[in-house]
């Protein structure tokens, strides 16, 4: 029953990504930025990592697994990555900083392809354990998420517009979600696993509700500003 | 697309005013004119501006300057800056 209640947090949290895509590429499509891939890109790998921690619940028995767990693992952490980076380049274009962002991406792919060939081509050397790196990757993906939550909030307090806060709330609820995560891998804590799950939706959810009040009633905002 | 936007943005706003000049609108895309009349080539093909009677934008124009201007505000709500500083242009009204 546990484990069917867990199956299901992480389709809908799989499938409130998948959606989210849908919004997070527009800013890509419409202004031609290559900076901006790295939104649909991060949503992509959150969703496809809770995927393949289904995949993981699943198959309990079976061979692969352990190759799911990393997956699950290295996944998660490129998504936060993808969406950090996005949020380092998001400032003013320059040349320079254009170029750097091009070294940064190609970078992120080839250590993205490296690092799933170790997952399936055993290495000459011995990996660490699962369960050492997960607490490592957690690590990784808070300040990644934290990195995000900041700058999102530093958006906010120049603007100083309530519809802005709801992002970085978003982002503050996953980086949340992470510790909780952490706590648990540390203490095996019932309350922080069930804690990590519900702030992780709730968050993804302000993501979903915020694409939605902008992208499906955009004219009533748009009354609301010519009124003002 | 980003400059399509852009110019979309500033034809809209130059057509309440009065006749459009295009130097103004290149001194507000900071682009070169020639590279500007291009622009403006590619906007007529695509049937987001017409020049008959004078340069102004199309139905499908100003559909398109709606939907990129809310994808503005969607960015602006995530917290990315698109332009440091500068903020969307007001929306167009439907």
């Amino acid at each position: 029953m546990d484990n069917l209640i867990l199956i299901l947090a992480e389709v809908v949290s799989a499938i409130l990504c998948f959606i989210l895509v849908r919004y997070m590429i527009k800013p890509y499509q419409y202004t031609g930025e290559s900076r901006y891939v790295g939104l649909p890109l991060g949503f992509v790998f959150l969703g496809l990592s809770y995927l393949f921690m289904v995949f993981t619940l699943f198959s309990g028995t079976l061979i692969f697994i352990e190759d799911m767990k990393w997956l699950q693992l290295l996944t998660q952490a490129f998504a936060f990555a993808f969406l950090a980076v996005t949020y380092y380049f998001s400032k003013q274009p320059t040349k320079r900083k254009r170029l750097r962002w091009q070294i940064t991406f190609t970078g992120l792919i080839v250590a993205l392809v490296i690092s799933y060939l170790i997952v399936f081509v055993p290495p000459p050397f011995v990996l660490p354990s699962y369960k050492t790196v997960d607490e490592y990757f957690r690590l990784v993906n808070i300040i990644f998420a934290s990195y995000i939550s900041l700058n999102a909030l530093r958006s906010h307090a120049m603007k100083s517009e309530n519809k802005t806060l709801w992002f970085p709330l978003g982002y503050v609820l996953l980086v949340f979600g992470q510790y909780s995560l952490l706590v648990w891998s540390l203490d095996s804590s019932f309350t922080a696993f069930i804690g990590a799950h519900v702030l992780r939706l709730t968050g993804l959810l302000v993501f979903l509700l915020v694409s939605l009040q902008t992208f499906v009633t955009p004219h009533d905002a748009t009354k609301e500003r010519e009124r003002r | 697309m980003k400059i399509y936007g852009d110019i979309l943005s500033i034809l809209y706003h130059e057509t309440k005013k009065e006749k459009i000049v295009l130097t103004h609108v290149q001194l507000k895309t900071n682009v070169p004119y020639d590279r500007l009349k291009k622009y403006i080539d590619e906007l007529k093909e695509l049937g987001l501006i017409q020049d008959d009677p004078s340069l102004e934008l199309t139905e499908k124009g100003q559909q398109y300057l709606r939907e990129y201007q809310t994808v503005l505000e969607f960015m602006e709500r995530m917290g990315l800056m698109y332009k440091k500083g500068v903020s969307h242009t007001p929306l167009l009204s439907k």
